[in-house]
């Protein structure tokens, strides 16, 4: 062996820990970096040479180290299970947000919320029979009917413009999904060809995951690795990603909450206009515009039409102050339209008889009407009730998903996450072993110092 | 060897989500507390929610049926006293009639004359007490729009209706009296029997005798309504006591189910203080050192 070998061994070893160095480096700088995989030098001894020679001058000892690879330390399999918990996470999170904000368009339970509005209104109906002849009772009463009728019509105009403000996060969010694809296609023919040439693109990867992860949260998006170092990206079932081309998604239907029922919103291919079940953020905002909000709108309808067809069904059967009879008290039979019909008090119907003159008794009917099992009272409570259970089950599911879900990023930040006193700890061993090759390159000099200043001087 | 790693990140992002947790706990006592109540929307116990809106609207439906039931009252005690003094006046005037009679055909028609003048005035003051009202409504007319029962000629202007106060849940009770019922139709209403027994005291004593017999059946429906409107009242102010013995309980029901147990709730806000603290404390301790503070 000769003896310069000794020389390149301290030379590999050198430039090994100066690598090493470099990537412990790299690992702290990124230490607080979003999506960053910690990374890992690969080195391997370099053993004398492969094939024996009769001349060779190979001694046993090696030749030094050499770096193989730098390697990314990421668990793929928890990859795919932190996409599937994200996707559902942002699922319930975003219908948990909507029950939030619908819970508080109906602002009960309170003494002054719709349900104690119902309570005056037939209260109001109380006074009047007490007193028929009353301007005041029945001016009382009719702007006690138009409260409620407001405080219906608000609420609906409330979830009116959740609908459109979702509606509306649906389109933004699309756009997100677009052009988050189109950067996962970018980077799938960045990374292909950067693999092609030689340097890891580790970097390029932990970027590229991150879109795809973003992917998952807001369509539910699944990823396979392909063997040229691309991923092809799934949404329900169809390729949205395959190497470094992507497809498109678009939302399609109703454009305000009266729309919905002719003209659902929905969720398609640009290219095939086929339908799409997504998953994630935008499946969550695909609910509340598709089942939630139109549910609740629905309950809201059901309580305005109880409460207009129970009330004027009454009203009908009794005589004004003017005698006349069979003039309804609301008009409209949804909460977005009913309001109060009659106009001059002298047109409630109080009494029960033709010529009754001030009787009490269809006022009393009417007052009556709040006791009714079938009536608004039940129905809005019913309602409250069922959008109460609603929302808790939502918020419960949404804080069991979030700790799951905290579970496995905390599963994936053990495996590929930074821990800075380990970084340390290489860097001291790198230096250590950096200042050792550099010892052993000043002991070989020291050597061939001797061997060729030093040596045969006798006589000189 | 395996072993879990915990990297600083993995620290932090759980010390976060500890905290996050015990300020979010922290936040719904604080709110519990300020409000008073447990429940402030309804996904906090949609159960409770039911029972909170429940009990509310009984509680106005019966804080309405008191408000029935005095308004009620108002009719009775005006009926009770118009009927009270009519049975006086009623009386005066029989002791009257019989006061002619004694005198008998031979009493000086001036005397008669006189008597049959203050029979007189007692009908027309009859007739006023049957016209009594409880604000502009005359409590013997049944639901007349007009402001009166009777004309002064003692002609009933009233309809035959009810006037009800409903006073719970399908009770109703009758506040007024008919006058007819009470004052008598026809042969016997008091005021025509009055006035056959001026017309008599003055022209005819002799006929005054079935007069009498007439005034005393109308004395008796007088006095007979009496007791009912008495026995009407008592029910009337028991149901109002119903009613608002009800409200309280329904109160308490409502405070039981709704408003929160303030030493308890303390006590947790307490508990939760000192683990967000402890919390605070073990995340400063965690996150600070490394093995820089170490290595030289």
């Amino acid at each position: 062996m000769s003896m310069l070998a000794g020389l390149n061994t301290a030379l590999t070893a050198l430039q090994a820990h100066r690598s090493g160095l470099d990537v412990a480096g790299q690992n702290i700088a990124n230490a607080n970096t979003e999506g960053y995989s910690r990374q890992r030098v690969d080195l391997r001894a370099n053993g004398g040479p492969p094939v024996p020679g009769i001349f060779s001058t190979w001694q046993g000892a090696g030749a030094g180290v050499s770096v193989t690879d730098v390697v990314r330390l990421r668990d793929a399999f928890l990859e795919g299970r932190a996409r599937a918990e994200h996707s559902q996470d942002a699922y319930l999170s975003t219908v948990n947000q909507a029950y939030t904000s619908i819970e508080t368009v109906l602002a009960e339970p309170s003494d002054t919320a719709v349900a104690a509005q119902l309570s005056d209104f037939w209260a109001g109906w109380h006074d009047i029979a007490n007193n028929p002849g009353d301007w005041a009772a029945r001016v009382q009463v009719l702007q006690r009917g138009s409260l409620v009728a407001d405080g219906l019509r608000t609420a609906h105009d409330a979830y009116s413009s959740v609908w459109n403000g979702t509606r509306a996060s649906l389109d933004a969010l699309v756009v997100e999904v677009n052009g988050a694809a189109a950067a996962v296609a970018d980077l799938n023919e960045t990374i292909r060809r950067a693999q092609g040439t030689g340097p890891p693109a580790n970097e390029l990867i932990d970027q590229r995951d991150v879109q795809v992860m973003r992917l998952a949260e807001l369509v539910g998006a699944t990823a396979i690795a392909r063997e040229d170092g691309t991923v092809d990206v799934h949404v329900n079932g169809s390729t949205l990603v395959a190497g470094s081309s992507n497809r498109s998604l678009a939302v399609t239907g109703a454009r305000g909450l009266v729309e919905q029922g002719t003209d659902p919103v929905t969720l398609r291919w640009s290219d095939n206009t086929s339908s799409v079940v997504p998953g994630g953020q935008v499946a969550g905002n695909l609910d509340i515009v598709t089942v939630i909000l139109p549910g609740q709108v629905a309950a809201l309808d059901q309580v305005a039409s109880r409460l207009a067809d129970t009330v004027n069904t009454a009203h009908r059967a009794g005589y004004g102050l003017d005698g006349a009879t069979n003039r309804p008290f609301f008009t409209g039979m949804t909460a977005a339209t009913i309001s109060v019909a009659v106009s001059n008090p002298d047109q409630v119907a109080a009494s029960g008889s033709a010529g009754g003159g001030l009787g009490g008794s269809n006022a009393d009917a009417l007052a009556g009407l709040a006791d009714r099992s079938d009536g608004a009272d039940t129905a809005y409570r019913d309602m409250t009730v069922g959008l109460g259970l609603a929302a808790q089950t939502a918020a419960r599911r949404a804080d069991i998903q979030s700790r799951v879900t905290t579970e496995v990023d905390s599963a994936r930040d053990a495996g590929s996450g930074v821990n800075l006193d380990e970084e340390m700890t290489s860097m001291l061993a790198y230096q250590r072993a950096y200042e050792a090759a550099a010892r052993l390159l000043t002991t070989i000099d020291g050597v061939l110092d001797v061997l060729i200043n030093r040596t045969g001087l006798v006589g000189r | 060897m395996i072993t879990h790693r915990v990297t600083q990140r993995s620290i932090a992002s759980r010390a976060l989500t500890g905290l996050q947790g015990n300020l979010t706990q922290l936040s719904k006592l604080q709110e519990q507390l300020s409000s008073g109540k447990q429940i402030t929307r309804p996904s906090d116990s949609p159960s409770a929610t039911a029972s909170v809106m429940q009990l509310r609207a009984e509680t106005r439906a019966n804080q309405q049926y008191s408000r029935n039931a005095d308004n009620g009252l108002g009719w009775l005690t005006t009926v009770y006293d118009a009927l009270n003094s009519g049975v006086g006046q009623a009386r005066h005037a029989r002791d009257l009639t019989l006061q002619g009679m004694s005198a008998g055909t031979g009493g000086s028609p001036q005397a008669r004359a006189a008597i049959a003048a203050e029979i007189d005035s007692i009908r027309e003051s009859l007739i006023n007490v049957a016209n009594a009202r409880f604000g502009d409504r005359p409590v013997f007319g049944g639901t007349t729009s007009g402001g009166q029962a009777y004309d002064t000629a003692g002609v009933y202007l009233g309809g035959p209706e009810e006037v009800l106060r409903t006073v719970g849940r399908d009770v109703r009770v009758r506040v007024d009296t008919n006058g007819p019922t009470a004052f008598g139709s026809g042969a016997t209403q008091v005021f025509a029997v009055l006035a056959d027994v001026s017309q008599a005291m003055r022209d005819d004593p002799a006929s005054l005798a079935p007069a009498l017999d007439r005034l005393d059946a109308a004395l008796q429906t007088l006095q007979t309504q009496v007791s009912d409107v008495g026995a009407r009242y008592n029910r009337l102010a028991q149901m109002r006591q119903t009613a608002e013995d009800r409200i309280l309980t329904l109160r308490t029901q409502l405070s039981e189910v709704e408003d929160v147990d303030m030493a308890e709730t303390i006590m947790r806000l307490k508990v939760q203080e000192t683990a967000y603290q402890a919390a605070l404390g073990a995340t400063a301790r965690a996150v600070q050192p490394s093995l820089m503070d170490f290595l030289r």
